[in-house]
């Protein structure tokens, strides 16, 4: 007997996002225009199922020729370094979803948007 | 119907374009032109979004203009993004005006000094991948600061050490024009 499991983007982007959205450093996932968009057909759509999707505002997700990307849109704190805080979301992108999905992210693009500092 | 009059991407096209063909075969520019397939994407999403909220006579979602605004924001913040460094596979990229505001902050922190312009750009990248960085910044100094040159040898100094140790990009050249004074309790 074959079987096969197909795991649909929505969850690895669900899962890409809370792994995000919990990384040290990460302040918040930034849905821009076409995540906003995404959302209100979600919630749209969950009110017809009566099942509450789980956020993925911020993530998109491309599989091209076999590859999956994950694309992470983040707003980060001033206090750590930018660039480490991208690298540790992609390690923990990458971490999460192949342990949730068994899913292997070929890719993960994280784009900071914005740096939030401390008030004076 | 157009979108945006003037709305063009980086990559020449402008949106109107893309919203015309959408519904069209799309051509060798529109498949590899991560630009126009993201904008392609969006206003697509955007499209079955409208469609399906006219479909539904429920009331529109709290905090919607709120949200909208916010994502208004965060779009003209992606505006242009520069790379980082990362071993990782994919990339890390941080918005100029992320750069900005964290240079903004450096600056203002020296005391004696504020900052008002930041103009930050990309000149070359590094050996590790990350964008090498030319940033401009318009200050004003406060009237009666004796040591003027120390303020600005200090804002050098601050400005240079938050880009490396709060973004991760180095800075080959940094300009400062005074360019006002302020006094006291302004």
């Amino acid at each position: 007997m074959t079987s096969e499991y197909v795991i649909a983007a929505p969850v690895v982007a669900g899962v890409a996002a809370r792994a995000a959205a919990g990384t040290a450093g990460v302040v918040r996932l930034e849905p821009g225009l076409r995540g906003l968009a995404a959302a209100l057909v979600r919630a749209a759509r969950d009110r017809w199922t009566g099942l509450a999707a789980a956020p993925a505002e911020g993530v998109r997700v491309r599989t091209a020729d076999g590859k999956l990307t994950v694309e992470v849109d983040v707003v980060v704190s001033g206090i750590d370094q930018a660039a480490a805080v991208g690298q540790a979301v992609q390690r923990s992108v990458r971490r999460e979803v192949a342990a949730q999905t068994g899913r292997t992210v070929d890719a993960v693009q994280v784009s900071i948007v914005d740096i939030e500092m401390e008030a004076r | 119907m157009a979108v945006n009059e003037d709305y063009a991407l980086p990559c020449g096209r402008d949106v109107d374009t893309i919203w015309d063909r959408l519904d069209r075969d799309t051509d060798e520019h529109d498949q590899d032109c991560p630009h126009c397939r993201t904008a392609r994407e969006g206003l697509l999403a955007l499209r079955s979004a409208t469609r399906e909220l006219i479909d539904e006579p429920d009331p529109t979602p709290p905090d919607l203009l709120g949200r909208i605004m916010s994502a208004v924001r965060a779009e003209v913040r992606r505006g242009q993004m520069l790379d980082l460094a990362s071993a990782e596979p994919g990339g890390v990229a941080v918005s100029t005006q992320a750069i900005a505001v964290v240079l903004r902050y450096a600056a203002d922190s020296a005391g004696g000094v504020r900052a008002r312009r930041v103009r930050v750009r990309q000149v070359g990248v590094d050996a590790a991948g990350a964008a090498q960085v030319a940033a401009e910044l318009t200050l004003t100094v406060r009237l009666g600061n004796s040591a003027g040159a120390e303020t600005l040898a200090r804002v050098r100094e601050l400005v240079s050490a938050a880009a490396t140790a709060r973004v991760g990009i180095t800075l080959v050249s940094l300009n400062l024009l005074v360019e006002d004074v302020y006094e006291d309790g302004e």
